[in-house]
Formats: structure tokens, sequence, C-alpha cells
């Protein structure tokens, strides 16, 4: 079985998740270069707000706008004529909320959710708002624009579980009783001017406006009033994500480090994917550290003293690093089992250009193979 | 080991970096994966063993300092883990609570407000309030003082999040600045702002590493932290630097095959930690190098060595 390729086959939504510093977004980058060269036209989008995917593919700049990579640079990359398009795209929050304002929002709406304070901050600073309208834009995307493979790349960690969570606290927030209570009065009445949550001058309604000032109360209410016309569209988009999420043809593929310290998260997202009935294509172990073959030491003890001193210290480094990650690989295959593991090994220079994206794309296509201490199962 | 580590600090090799040692406020940041906690733990470790207070916070992450230290977690309550040295993960709604007391000051008043379904779903709703709160939580440590009027804490040290949310994180005052009238709220984050902007106080540690990519990002983390935050980087922490090892004879020495690519390969990585230094260098910042350790587990050993390395430059 060979899990990348065949799930770049069967799928047209890949997923790239896992914890930071491991070599999500390249990961990302060479599915999407495999994909288009094979003649699987595609797209790679991030959502990161680090600027790293320009750099994977040898770009000065990457914006909103969807960038064609050129023709002649993937096939320099891959040695063959590519037989579909790559293109590449980083996502910008605020432009992104922006757009869904001006396309969804009524008309007599628009200008006062945009000039609100609370839509400002939401839209560009608000937790959790960047994973939300990355969602919508991967919906926007796989739905109008007809790339046979869309790979995203996420944010680390605890902010990519946020990312698939994203759908189901909006429809959280949205069927959330307290919201229509507490908005029930101002929609019946047709205006704004929501008594503070309709408790008058309760103890209640005074204790928080000392914590956030009255006038925060208000105009919250009048940014959710704004909104509120929006909300059957959110609530159909929010259930649009999640299916397109759980589809047969979306796949999710963790990419994680051999490393000890890395080793828990990659663990709990796992754990968290499969708990959410998330397709799992593969756990893709990237810089991997080839074992050191055993003939080298005996070649070693042949140099002269001082030299051989420093190819052992070597040896013994490079050594070591192999050991601790064939231990990590070998947690991870037990811990992760039944999800198929693929290794890709640390290369000598960084990858951030398309010729390297090829080189780690062969391991990752089962096209070559590091040994180490796999568990064969 | 601990006994003679602390003897050194008492016959004045103060094992700290000196140019944060009149800082009260740490902010150690950088990309996913470059060590951030590592240099945290280690600056927390050398802090206090410079005799200061220290406390280390993390920000709601899966908590590692206490770990690292060998000992065991300590959650969202700030315990102590040897002389001189805290820590605490705060979580949102552990700070929330903390937080929302300061200024109720009674607790059944906090149980029926806060606990309140209702406000707490409006709350939750109030842009970036999650982070003012751990914010808040963490900067109001720093000015809690002892019976004796001194510091509850003499320094603080931040496991900030990574790059991209780091920016957002630390901008949250500004954010509800510009997004709140004036009132206890608004006070608070005028507060942290001049906390967090002012030289004297406060210092980010910018943690990178040895690859191209990393170091790309801390470049620009460094700007986006002046530009955007207005807060200072210091001082820059390359961690997992590779000496030089092979000089040109020794690899005129050693015949093609397997061992001179080892060796070239070596001096490569060397190479690519000389160059990133040089890059970094250009920040203007003193610029540490911790190099890359090979310990079977990474532990309590490991931290006391970068915890040396971060002492001398």
């Amino acid at each position: 079985m060979n899990p990348i390729p065949d799930a770049v086959h069967r799928s047209n939504v890949l997923v790239c998740v896992g914890p930071g510093g491991v070599g999500k977004t390249t990961v990302a980058a060479t599915l999407a270069l495999r994909a288009a060269v094979e003649g699987k036209g595609s797209l790679v989008c991030t959502i990161d707000p680090a600027k790293r995917l320009a750099n994977s593919l040898g770009l000065a700049e990457l914006g909103n706008a969807e960038t064609r990579i050129a023709d002649p640079i993937l096939a320099a990359a891959s040695g063959q004529q590519p037989r579909a398009a790559m293109h590449a795209m980083m996502l910008d929050m605020k432009r992104a909320w922006d757009e869904l304002i001006e396309q969804r929002a009524p008309a007599d709406k628009r200008e006062k959710i945009l000039g609100n304070r609370f839509y400002q901050s939401l839209s560009t600073a608000l937790a959790g708002s960047q994973e939300y309208i990355a969602m919508e834009k991967l919906c926007e995307l796989r739905m109008q624009r007809g790339y046979p493979m869309i790979v995203l790349d996420t944010p680390p960690t605890a902010h990519a579980l946020d990312f698939l969570d994203a759908p189901n606290r909006i429809l959280d927030f949205l069927d959330n009783d307290a919201a229509k209570w507490l908005l029930t009065p101002a929609l019946a009445a047709g205006k704004i001017g929501l008594k503070l949550f309709n408790l008058g001058s309760s103890y209640v309604a005074k204790t928080i406006s000392k914590f956030t000032g009255v006038e925060t109360l208000q105009e919250l209410a009048n940014f959710m009033l704004h909104m509120s016309s929006m909300y059957e569209g959110f609530r159909e988009r929010a259930h649009q994500t999640r299916a397109l999420l759980e589809a047969d043809t979306t796949s999710f593929v963790l990419v994680t480090g051999p490393m000890p310290e890395r080793l828990d998260e990659a663990v709990f997202f796992h754990t968290t994917l499969l708990q959410n009935h998330l397709s799992m294509a593969a756990v893709v172990v990237n810089r991997v550290h080839p074992p050191v073959p055993a003939a080298l030491w005996s070649h070693a003890k042949k140099l002269p003293d001082e030299l051989r001193k420093r190819v052992e210290a070597t040896l013994n480094e490079n050594d070591h690093l192999a050991s601790q990650d064939a231990r990590g690989v070998a947690r991870l295959a037990e811990l992760c089992a039944p999800t198929p593991l693929v290794l890709i090994p640390r290369f000598e220079l960084d990858v951030h250009d398309l010729t390297s994206l090829w080189n780690t794309s062969r391991f990752l296509f089962g096209e070559a193979h590091i040994e180490t201490a796999l568990p064969s199962r | 080991m601990l006994i003679s580590a602390f003897e050194r600090v008492k016959v004045g090799k103060v094992p700290v970096i000196p140019v944060l040692l009149d800082k009260r406020l740490l902010i150690v940041t950088g990309k996913g994966g470059v060590g951030k906690t590592t240099v945290a733990t280690a600056l927390g470790l050398a802090s206090a063993r410079a005799g200061q207070r220290t406390l280390v916070c993390e920000v709601n992450a899966r908590e590692r300092v206490a770990g690292l230290l060998g000992r065991p977690e300590t959650g969202a309550q700030i315990t102590s883990l040897e002389e001189n040295l805290w820590a605490v993960d705060v979580k949102p709604h552990e700070a929330m609570r903390e937080y929302a007391l300061m200024i109720l000051k009674f607790e059944s008043i906090y149980n029926a407000v806060f606990e309140n379904r209702l406000v707490r779903y409006f709350l939750r709703f109030v842009p970036s309030l999650q982070e003012l709160v751990i914010l808040g939580k963490i900067l109001f440590h720093l000015k809690e003082k002892r019976p004796d009027g001194s510091w509850r804490f003499e320094r603080i040290i931040i496991d900030a999040p990574s790059t991209g949310h780091a920016i957002t994180f630390f901008s949250v005052p500004k954010v509800i600045l510009d997004t709140v009238p004036p009132g206890a709220l608004a006070n608070d984050a005028k507060w942290m702002r001049e906390c967090l902007i002012d030289p004297a106080i406060t210092a980010a540690v910018l943690v990178s590493l040895p690859e191209e990519m990393p170091i790309n990002e801390t470049l620009e983390l460094a700007a986006a932290l002046k530009d955007r935050v207005q807060i200072q980087p210091q001082v820059v922490v390359l961690n997992a630097f590779i000496p030089t090892r092979f000089s040109p004879a020794d690899l005129d020495q050693l015949a093609a095959g397997e061992l001179r690519d080892l060796a070239l390969a070596h001096q490569a990585r060397a190479r690519l930690s000389v160059s990133a230094a040089d890059r970094l260098k250009a920040l203007g910042h003193p610029l540490y190098t911790v190099p890359r350790l090979f310990t079977p587990t990474f532990g309590r050993a490991a931290i006391e060595e970068v915890s040396g390395h971060l002492g001398a430059r």
C-alpha cells in the first residue's frame, strides 16, 4: 500500500495538520507540486500567518490571490513536463472577512458592520476568527474554483485544533439559546438599543459593565444585531464546511517529527482527528536521521588520531540522532496504529526550493525509502 | 551539581544574560519548534540561580516547563519548582476568574455574575478578552508585592506563542484600547500596553534555528514586534548551533567515500550555522548561540547545559 499516492488519487482536499516546526508547509507544497506534475491541477493554501509558503516555493511574496507557479519551474523541479497547473496562495484574513461581508451582508447593513469596532477586531485579531474564515475560504475555493486538488496547510497545534473546531464553534454560537434570548427583544423591536441583556439595572448588568464598560455591551449588541441577518447563511456554510471535512474525498495528513518532545503532541493530534471521524491518510514523519552504516566505524579507525577523534565524534552524534529517531518512529507507529507512517529523511540542507521539494516527494510517494528500526507490521 | 552551580553564583559568576538582568519581563518567542520552552526554562533557571525570584509562565499550552526540570506538572496554580523558581500554565478560564476577582474583590459576586451562562456567553465574544485576561494575570503578578514591599516576583518569563500568534497575543492591549470605550478594561489594557512597550521593563528574546526558514521568520518577527507591537527585541538566541569541526586540511586527508561525505555534511551544517549567526547579528541585538545537544533524554541535564550557554557570549 502506498498511502500518500492513494490519498492524492482519491481526494480532492488534503489537509496537513501537526505541531509547529516540523515542515508541514513543505509537505503541503510538495503534495500540491506532485499532484500538478502528475496531472491533477492543484492549489496549495496556507493559513499560517508566517510567510513560509512563498519561501518554500521560491517566491518573494504570496498574497490573497491564487498565483500560478510557472510551468518551467515545475518542469525544472521534476525533470518532466507538468501535466496540470500548480497554484499557491496565502490567506489574508482581513481581506477574506471583508469579502465575506461584502458578498453576504444585506446592502443596508454592510457599512455598519464594516465600521463596527467589534467587526474590525473580529476580522483582524479575535482568536479563532482566522480559523473560521480559513474554513469559509476552503469551502468557497472547493465549490467555486474547481481545482481538482486543494492542499491546505494549517497553523501549529492548539490552533489547528481550533481550526477543526471552527465550524462547530460557529454553529454553537449561532444555535446558542443565550444568543437568541438576548437578541429577541431587539429583533422584535426592530431597533438597536438592547437594554443590557434585558436585565435593566440589575446588579448583574452593573457588574459586567464595570468590567467592560457600559458602551462596550451596547456596541456589541449593535454588532450582533447587524450580523443577525447573516446568521442563517453562517449556519448553512458551517454545516457545509463540516461536511467537507468529513467527506470521503477529504483526507488528513498528520505531519510531525521523530523527536521525543514532539511525540505527545503528534499522538494527541492523531487521537483528536480519529475521534472527530476524519479520514487519516498517513502520519508523515519528517526529518528522520537515517542510521549510520556500521562499516564507517572500522573505516574511521584507520584515520590519523586527531582526525579520527573528530570523525568518531561526528559518527557518534549521527548515531545518537538516528537511534533516538528510530525510537520515536517506533513509538509513533505503535501509538498511531493502524494509520501508516511515511518517513522522510532529514536532508543536509534546508528544503526550500522546488528541486528539494521534488526530492522530498519521492520519499512521500514511496519511491525512495530510508532504513530505520521501523517495526514491520 | 545543584549546589556547585549555586556556589558559582555566590562567587560572582552570574549565569544569566547580562543585558537581561535588569529587565523584569522577558518574552520568549520564535517560530514553532525552535526551542522556545527550552530557552524560557533555561533562562528561568539561570535567573533563579542569580538569586532573583522568577516565575515562568506558559500560555495555554501543553505544559512542559516543570517536566523539563524533572518536577510534576504545575497546572494553573503558581507552583514552586525550586529555590527562587516558580512556574504556572496560564489557562483562559482560570485567568478570567482571577482577573475578574481582582476587579470585583468579592467571590460571591464573581460566582453570581461570571458563572452566569448568559454572561459567559457574552464575555466569550468580547474581542480578545481571553488573551487579555491571560496577559492581565501575568502582568498583575509583575506588580504584586510582598509584605516587606519587595516584588513577589522579580522577574517573569513568558513562554509565548509562536510567531504569528505572538504578534496577535501581544497586540491585544492595543486592540482592546481601540475597541472598548473608557472603563476598567480599557484602563487595564492601557497599563498593560505601557508595560509591554517600556524597554526598561520588558525585553523580547527571539529564539531561532540555523535553518533558512526559521531565520527568515525571526527577521520578520523582529520587525513586526518593533513596528506593530512596539516591543523591543533585546536578545537573539540561536539554538542547535553546530560549531565548525573539520578544517580544509582534514577534508584533504579524507579519501572520497562515506566518511568524507559525513565530514562534508557536518561542515555544510556548520557553515549554515555561521551564516545564520551572521544574518541574525545584522539585527543589531546581542546574539547567543546554544550548541546542538546530543543528550539521551531532553530533561534537566539538557536545561542545565542550555542555561550555562546562555551565560556566556
